[in-house]
């Protein structure tokens, strides 16, 4: 369609909003209420223009022509019209220049102003506020309002993580709307009408995975995020555009740090990943960098004490030890959230070392790669068959927003030269969902069954069967025998009518995370469904490099030296990046025979206690490299300034060792590290764009282990996947205020047997770690079973606890 | 928390009555029930509560922010129990004109409350509010749900007699003879 917008013409798809059509012309107009991704409502009315359109006449069908010019007569609309709320017409002419329109949007601004405090000089917003730029470029800078400005709360904590200053709120409703539209739950809302609106809850907190998102949208200092509120201003943070390394999605952040400390964490734009919005774990879980007991310094233990060194002084002692230790007896391993350049350094120091220990953890049994059809996120969003394996909203939590997404049902919208459209006008308010299309399927009740057309509790630790059972109804047309029933966890009819939905979808995905992962019968089971069906498959790894480690084959040469092996006595020294499995009593034993045991870690735990060489690490905010997220996409990892002391990540300490050994490693540095990768995979991540490269790479691990399969039936307590990493938990005061401690749930029976409430404080030996954690109890827990949050040592899956060593803390304070 | 515990739920014999509400809404519309359920609970408790709201969203499947939204726009739900008798006084320009803001006067001298405030009692309730749309016949009292029009000093203490002694008198429309008791309310208050 042909739109005039001042004097600029262009052609543009129908559907498009007037405000859109002004951006994409190069023209500029105010608004505070609309929001990429979200619905237009014409609510600030600041967006004002002069609108109008050609008419044709109705018995002719010929445009209405102007009798002085010749030309079609422009018919405009009576009053100046919101452009956020207008589509645009074949040859619709927008002004957004002419005094009327200037005038209005003064007016508008005044209007808006009337309440607002001048809060500016200790606004947290001031200098990246929408309205202060809006009102100093379309303002007359005057106010004529002689009377008492509303008067309202200025120190509301919303939640543990987000204050609200009610002064300041505009009334834009982005917040209110974004709860409703984007996670799809409505925990916000206007309170009162009229000038006594205020934005609300019932009740305590905002129960949801996704609140902190409402600080980056709001356009003004009305919602701030409460671990960086008065921290410092706008124009004196580094802005670092990075990927999260908080869970496998490869969410696109800002951080935000100051005078060498991470302030804040914001989302940033990939429209092909997560869109603007990330989940509260990534935003709001980076205090414990900044933690008092970081260690900043490499360490070595001298007559049994752990002494400051050099990085020289400590790599030339760990050269020195090496010379003792036979090939083959050295154990390397990363955690898998480090960068492929840290992959590529390791296999570089185990080759020059001649040891195929090499690993990363946590690695589940089954390949975390995708096999056969690879969904995309575009894919899961545009889905119109989706069946979910597990607990997204805390495993991979932009996944569990993609597929609420797929149930609205409106494709990702076209990009536009300004970017992604302001008003996309197929949004509406309160969209009907379809929540036929997706069916959950987990062991005990999860988050996004609330969301799913169906739902399917299935036996605890029963994935193979009930996979198994579901690869049956869809191959053979047999009757499935009484066992194969029960591990469905639903009627058989509902099974045929899932894999019908599937089979019959032209976009069917199906996404399945760690529970499936911890079994490779259950992981070929799903892929042998995905083929039967012809559904994409999507594999939420446990963190966040864990598909790039495996495809790049930091991967132990046989099974038997596997990370497991290798602490239980399997090496004869060990460098350990990131880990700590000396929680567990017996693998400390076990650490004990080491020769020589190396720890890079950012604090001092059970493990490094042991060890012979402390050295300390980077962060995920603190490298540079690159990661592969679940869809197999590179994206580039790129260093905040943060004050990490003498902190490597595993390219440095490569770097180092590599000197005292007297060689030029692959990937001692990230340059050598990027040529490496090109060689290896065929890809160049040099100069990576931000939205990161979805590129075909080998997708065949280069090391393939076989896994003998030992499957865990039994066991009384389930581990599972959390958003709020429990490793980091105690470090991370804020993320711990909101979502409390490391949660044991049961169910309100065992509870009672175990004679435990709500809220007590536990010790418990669970699989041989000793876990500290406090008791929630909820109905949605399957009886006899416990559930608590895995970490790296402790992956998904189902272990025994030793319920004769719980111990409550509480009581225990009591008798001291 | 304690108080869902201990109060018994509004909904819980009234199946026949919620199906008829949910009823009248197709699947995809089911938060359109908001409004009469609220209204149901406030007919028979004069006000709602929060366990009511908590109530109200878990049978709509909703979160209970979202019935306290819709709930605190209108200003005719009730947070706090009204009296008996919810007195309201329409203070816009006619009825002000003719005598509003002295018979508000008239009622916080006799029922010793003020604007927005229940007597201890709970008989009586007093609450200036906008225009009730009765502009030809100001002023207008409304008790309830039933408008008082024209109400000199003489009728007004005649209403407060008659609600003291626990009856509600029927209602004064001088819409000229859109109600049946038009007739009657011609000769005023006098046979109230």
């Amino acid at each position: 369609m042909k739109v005039k917008v001042n004097d600029t013409e262009l052609e543009l798809a129908p559907g498009t909003s007037a405000i859109d059509a002004v951006f994409a012309a190069g023209y500029d107009v105010p608004y505070f209420c609309s929001q990429e991704y979200m619905s237009p409502i014409g609510a600030c009315r600041m967006c004002l223009a002069k609108v109008g359109a050609p008419r044709q006449d109705r018995a002719t069908g010929e445009w209405i022509l102007d009798e002085e010019t010749g030309e079609p007569k422009i018919f405009y609309f009576p009053t100046l019209m919101a452009t956020c709320t207008t589509a645009i017409m074949e040859g619709m002419v927008i002004d957004t220049l002419s005094d009327e329109v200037r005038g209005a949007q003064n007016g508008m601004v005044e209007f808006t102003l009337i309440n607002h405090p001048l809060d500016c000089p200790v606004c947290d917003k001031g200098g990246a506020c929408e309205l202060q730029d809006r009102a100093y470029e379309y303002g007359s800078g005057l106010s004529r309002f002689r009377f008492d400005k509303r008067h309202q709360e200025k120190h509301h904590a919303l939640s543990e993580l987000i204050t609200l200053d009610r002064e300041r709120c505009i009334h834009c409703k982005r917040c209110v709307r974004y709860f409703e539209e984007v996670p799809g739950d409505e925990v916000l809302d206007f309170i009162e009408r009229g000038g006594h609106t205020y934005i609300g809850t019932l009740g305590e907190g905002l129960p949801s995975n996704f609140t902190g998102n409402i600080t980056d949208i709001c356009p003004v200092g009305a919602l701030l995020d409460a671990t960086s509120r008065f921290r410092g201003r706008n124009w004196e943070y580094d802005h670092t555009r990075t990927t999260g390394l908080d869970d496998a999605s490869g969410s696109a952040i800002i951080v935000d740090a100051r005078t060498g400390r991470i302030e804040r964490i914001k989302a940033a734009l990939n429209a092909e990943v997560n869109k603007s919005w990330i989940d509260d774990g990534t935003r709001f879980g980076h205090e414990y960098v900044d933690a008092e007991d970081r260690i900043k310094t490499p360490l070595v233990r001298k007559e049994g004490e752990l002494v400051p060194v050099t990085w020289e002084e400590a790599t030339g002692y760990v050269k020195a030890k090496l010379e003792g230790i036979a090939d083959k007896e050295l154990g390397i391993v990363l955690r898998a959230d480090a960068t492929l350049e840290e992959g590529v350094a390791a296999k570089a120091l185990a080759d020059h070392l001649q040891t195929g220990q090499l690993d990363h953890c946590p690695r589940p049994k089954a390949s975390v790669l995708p096999e056969g059809d690879a969904a995309r996120f575009t894919d899961l969003a545009t889905a119109d068959a989706i069946f979910v394996i597990g607990d997204v909203s805390e495993e991979v939590p932009a996944v569990d927003l993609r597929i609420k997404d797929a149930l609205k049902g409106v494709s990702p919208p076209a990009s536009l030269p300004h970017g992604v459209p302001i008003a996309d006008l197929r949004l509406k308010e309160r969209m009907p969902r379809k929540a036929g299309l997706l069916t959950v399927a987990a062991p005990y009740r999860v988050d996004l069954m609330r969301h799913a057309g169906r739902s399917v509790c299935y036996p605890v630790g029963g994935e193979t069967a009930f996979l198994s059972a579901l690869v049956k109804l869809a191959t053979v047309e047999d009757e499935l025998s009484e066992e194969e029933v029960a591990a469905l966890g639903m009627p058989v009819d509902e099974g045929r009518a899932l894999i019908e939905r599937l089979a019959q979808a032209q976009n069917a995905v199906i996404v399945y995370g760690s529970f499936v992962l911890a079994s490779p019968a259950a992981r070929n089971a799903v892929i042998a469904l995905a083929k039967a069906v012809k559904a994409k498959v999507m594999v939420m790894g446990p963190m966040a490099n864990s598909y790039g480690l495996e495809a790049i084959g930091v991967m132990p040469s046989h099974a038997r030296y596997s990370y497991q092996q290798m602490i239980r006595g399997g090496a004869k020294a060990l460098i350990l990046s990131g880990l700590d499995p000396a929680q567990d009593p017996s693998v400390a034993e076990a650490l004990k025979d080491l020769e020589l045991l190396v720890v890079h870690h950012h604090f001092a735990n059970a493990t490094t206690a042991l060890a012979d060489v402390v050295l300390p690490a980077k962060t995920g905010y603190e490298k540079d490299g690159t990661v592969v997220n679940l869809e197999g996409r590179y994206l580039p990892v790129r260093s905040a300034p943060v004050d990490g002391g003498q902190s490597e990540d595993f390219t440095g300490l490569v770097r180092y060792l590599g000197e005292a050994l007297g060689v030029r490693l692959d990937g001692r540095s990230t340059r050598s590290a990027k040529r490496a990768l090109n060689h290896l995979l065929a890809v160049d991540l040099r100069d990576l764009p931000d939205e990161g490269l979805l590129a075909k790479a080998k997708s065949r691990p280069l090391r393939r282990v076989s896994v003998k399969e030992q499957e865990a039936v039994s066991g009384n307590v389930l581990l599972v996947p959390s958003m709020v990493r429990p490793e980091f938990v105690s470090r991370n005061p804020q993320l711990r205020a909101a979502f409390g401690d490391v949660a044991l749930c049961l169910h309100p029976d065992d509870a009672d047997q175990m004679k435990l409430v709500g809220g007590e404080r536990v010790r418990l030996s669970v699989d041989g770690t000793l876990r500290k954690a406090t008791v929630r109890v909820s109905e949605t827990v399957p009886q006899g079973i416990m559930l608590l949050p895995a970490t790296p040592e402790q992956p998904v899956g189902l272990v025994s606890a030793d319920l004769a060593t719980l111990v409550k803390e509480s009581s225990e304070l009591e008798v001291a | 928390m304690i108080e869902l515990e201990t109060v018994k739920p509004f909904f819980t014999d009234k199946d026949e009555l919620l199906d008829e509400i949910l009823g009248r809404y197709p699947e995809y519309g089911r938060r359109s029930a908001i409004m009469p359920l609220l209204w149901e609970v406030q007919r028979a408790e004069r006000h709602v509560s929060e366990a009511r709201i908590e109530e109200i969203a878990e049978i709509l499947g909703m979160h209970a922010t979202e019935v306290k939204g819709v709930m605190s726009f209108y200003s005719t739900y009730h947070e706090q129990p009204v009296g008996e008798y919810h007195l309201q006084v329409c203070s816009t320009l006619s009825c002000s004109l003719a005598g509003a803001d002295e018979m508000t006067d008239f009622l916080v001298e006799e029922l010793g409350i003020v604007n927005g405030e229940t007597d201890a009692e709970g008989r009586f309730s007093l609450q200036k509010v906008e225009c009730l749309g009765s502009c030809g016949t100001a002023p207008v009292l409304q008790v309830n749900d039933t408008y008082f029009e024209r109400v000199t000093r003489t009728r007004c203490v005649q209403l407060l007699q008659a609600l003291r002694s626990g009856e509600l008198p029927e209602p004064w429309r001088e819409r000229g003879g859109d109600n049946v008791s038009a007739e009657k309310a011609t000769l005023g208050g006098d046979d109230a």
